[in-house]
């Protein structure tokens, strides 16, 4: 089997990936997600072509600390309107990041990261973001929350 | 239920006269008057002719724009400036999709603002007429390229519009372009799709089929493209297609992809019945391209010059535009020849190369340990196996989105960038062979000084955009894992934006 670099320090800690709206582009989260696997996160990867609802449901089910948002096409804008009310609604407050190729065309990358902060999202990457750093990002994110009592993540984890 | 058999004849006729129902253009395909249509094209139109007669490899592109004019034009002039063999035309995301209402409103918005509105030509929109005027305006064969799970109606529609030859396959055309659609329903459209082929060739119209052999594009190990691309084989002679073109898609190095595009023509010449009549198609890399123009003439090139060497019966060119997706016409002509220089320059010249029939066999091997596992899977039945081997996983493919593969396998480079299977799943490979590529893995991973781990995918992924074909680590990234991508000695951390 493949030797994986991981420390078990997140083990146990829930992370929601998926790629958002129409888009079928699975490359990207698959490496994510060995990455965060390696890195001892518990890894929920919805795949490719994975609603807002979608989300919002594994969220909520899965507990989950952070919430991946994956966009290739150029649609981002229209197919995350919404997500972050709909997350708040069901009490969710897992950190969220979205990555990739946001918009259509060469649009100026600070004003498209501005526009996903505003709609909510903790962090906004590129598409040429390794996927150490989005791993340091949720280590030092999600690191209040690993001081959470032992038996919840067990319960989680069942 | 499924089985690996012949569509009957009512069957045939009662499901296309349902699907010509869909949308109104259904109406005009109809299957006598399409056979007289194709008796009177000149025979240098007879696409299955002229790619198996051929005794150097045929160049095609890929083109495909809303209007009919604007196509026309386009196709003209790759033929003309490009010097393409062969045409395609390829068709829009919301006909991919059965979208057609979608696709109407698409093409009436283009015919209104001049502008390319659809990322292809609406040919269920367009009709039959559309089509022949298409087919008779230019001067070589056209093929319909696509990547529809359900292209019923679209090949209803096109081949009674005097396409000859047809892309796409039930796995090639699920597993690697949908989530959600079944395996099982796309086999059964496309044993459809397939019949309705045979059922002109059974009439003198040799209808060429081109399974999708790319596959994900990314890092497909060849034995697995190959044995998708005979499953596609025999499933399609079942049905009567007796012109039978099998893919492979550059994976950038030239022992290995000249060793699998042998493999792929002795498989399927070996493992398809003896009346169907097999040719092999290059598809240069398929991959992330650089942005550079020059550097993606270079990748381009590499594709030309492996063709000159495998001699493929067919080759799909990129343009040096392919980073920013859709080329201009002067780009993707300028693919075609570049490609053209690489081949008759090399053509004639004897180049032996070191290493390529071990490498075949060790392609045919695995492929021949896959293919055996379909079988197993469905007791002798292809069509079954298939389902129950990606089902189970014994077949997979990298990267694939659908929820009927396991999509467990992940593939890397080795010290010579070969493409090798770093992480198995379940794939029905047998323990020497797995040996064969740890090891070759366990090279590279002592020259680069680091652990057999998922980064080198990551870093293998954009190797060829990047300018090189191993996604070796660079100094910073072996210091340190926490470290962001590195280029040129500054660690940027990918346009991160800070939340705090």
């Amino acid at each position: 089997m493949v030797e994986i670099l991981g420390y078990d320090t997140h083990m146990g800690q829930t992370v929601i990936l998926g790629v958002i709206g129409s888009d079928a582009h699975v490359v990207g989260i698959t490496i994510l997600e060995q990455a965060l696997s390696a890195a001892g996160f518990d890894v929920k990867n919805l795949g490719v072509q994975t609603s807002k609802d979608e989300f919002v449901s594994a969220a909520q089910k899965h507990d989950t600390g952070a919430v991946l948002v994956s966009s290739l096409y150029g649609h981002a804008r229209q197919d995350c309107q919404g997500l972050h009310k709909q997350l708040a609604d069901t009490e969710c407050d897992a950190v969220t990041y979205i990555g990739g190729n946001l918009s259509v065309g060469q649009d100026d990358w600070d004003d498209t990261r501005e526009h996903f902060r505003e709609l909510g999202f903790n962090r906004v990457f590129d598409a040429e973001t390794d996927p150490s750093a989005v791993v340091s990002a949720l280590e030092r994110d999600l690191d209040h929350r690993t001081a959470e009592p032992e038996t919840q993540r067990v319960r989680m984890n069942s | 239920m499924l089985r690996d058999e012949r569509i009957p004849d009512e069957e045939l006729i009662e499901v296309e006269s349902a699907l010509r129902e869909r949308w109104p253009t259904g109406a005009d395909a109809e299957f006598e008057s399409a056979i007289a249509y194709h008796e009177s094209l000149p025979t240098t139109k007879r696409f299955a002719d002229a790619l198996e007669s051929a005794d150097q490899p045929l160049l095609q592109p890929r083109a495909g724009v809303p209007c009919l004019d604007d196509q026309t034009e386009l196709l003209r002039y790759l033929d003309k400036e490009g010097g393409a063999d062969l045409l395609p035309t390829t068709i829009d995301s919301y006909t991919r999709d059965n979208e057609y209402e979608k696709a109407q409103r698409g093409l009436e918005e283009a015919r209104e603002s001049g502008e390319d509105t659809l990322n292809g030509f609406p040919a269920v929109n367009h009709g039959v007429e559309a089509c022949r005027e298409l087919v008779e305006a230019v001067d070589a064969p056209i093929e319909v390229r696509h990547g529809t799970p359900d292209a019923r109606l679209l090949a209803i529609i096109t081949l009674a519009g005097g396409f000859q030859s047809f892309e796409g396959g039930p796995i090639s055309y699920n597993i690697p372009y949908t989530k959600e659609h079944d395996l099982k329903e796309t086999i059964e459209h496309w044993q459809f799709i397939d019949r309705l082929c045979g059922a002109y060739t059974k009439r003198g119209v040799r209808i060429n089929r081109e399974p999708f052999g790319p596959l994900t594009g990314t890092l497909v190990p060849p034995s697995i493209a190959i044995a998708v691309m005979v499953v596609e084989g025999l499933l399609a002679a079942t049905q009567g297609v007796r012109s039978l073109t099998l893919g492979y898609g550059q994976v950038g190095n030239v022992v290995q992809d000249v060793a699998a595009l042998r493999a792929l023509r002795e498989l399927g010449e070996e493992y398809l019945p003896n009346d169907v009549v097999v040719t092999t198609v290059f598809h240069e890399w398929m991959g992330g391209f650089p942005p550079d123009e020059a550097r993606a003439n270079g990748v381009i090139g590499l594709g030309g010059a492996t063709a000159a060497l495998a001699q493929p019966d067919k080759v799909i060119t990129k343009s040096p535009q392919e980073f920013q997706g859709v080329p201009t016409q002067e780009a993707n002509a300028a693919g075609l020849r570049t490609t053209r220089q690489l081949i008759d320059m090399m053509a004639e010249q004897e180049i032996i190369i070191d290493g390529i029939d071990k490498e075949q066999e060790l392609i045919e091997r695995t492929a021949r340990s896959l293919l055996d596992a379909v079988f197993d899977h469905g007791d002798g039945d292809v069509a079954r196996g298939v389902v129950a081997a990606f089902n189970s996983g014994a077949l997979d493919v990298p990267f694939a989105p659908s929820d009927s593969a396991k999509a467990d396998v992940l593939p890397a480079r080795d010290d010579d960038g070969r493409v090798r299977i770093l992480q198995w799943g379940d794939l029905a490979v047998d323990q020497e062979i797995r040996d064969i590529h740890d090891a070759r893995l366990d090279e590279r991973a002592r020259t680069e000084g680091r652990s057999r781990s998922f980064r080198m995918v990551a870093d293998d992924v954009d190797a060829i955009s990047d300018g090189k074909l191993i996604g070796r680590p660079t100094a910073s990234e072996s210091d340190s894992e926490e470290s962001g991508r590195a280029t040129d000695g500054t660690d940027t951390i990918g346009g991160e934006g800070d939340a705090d």
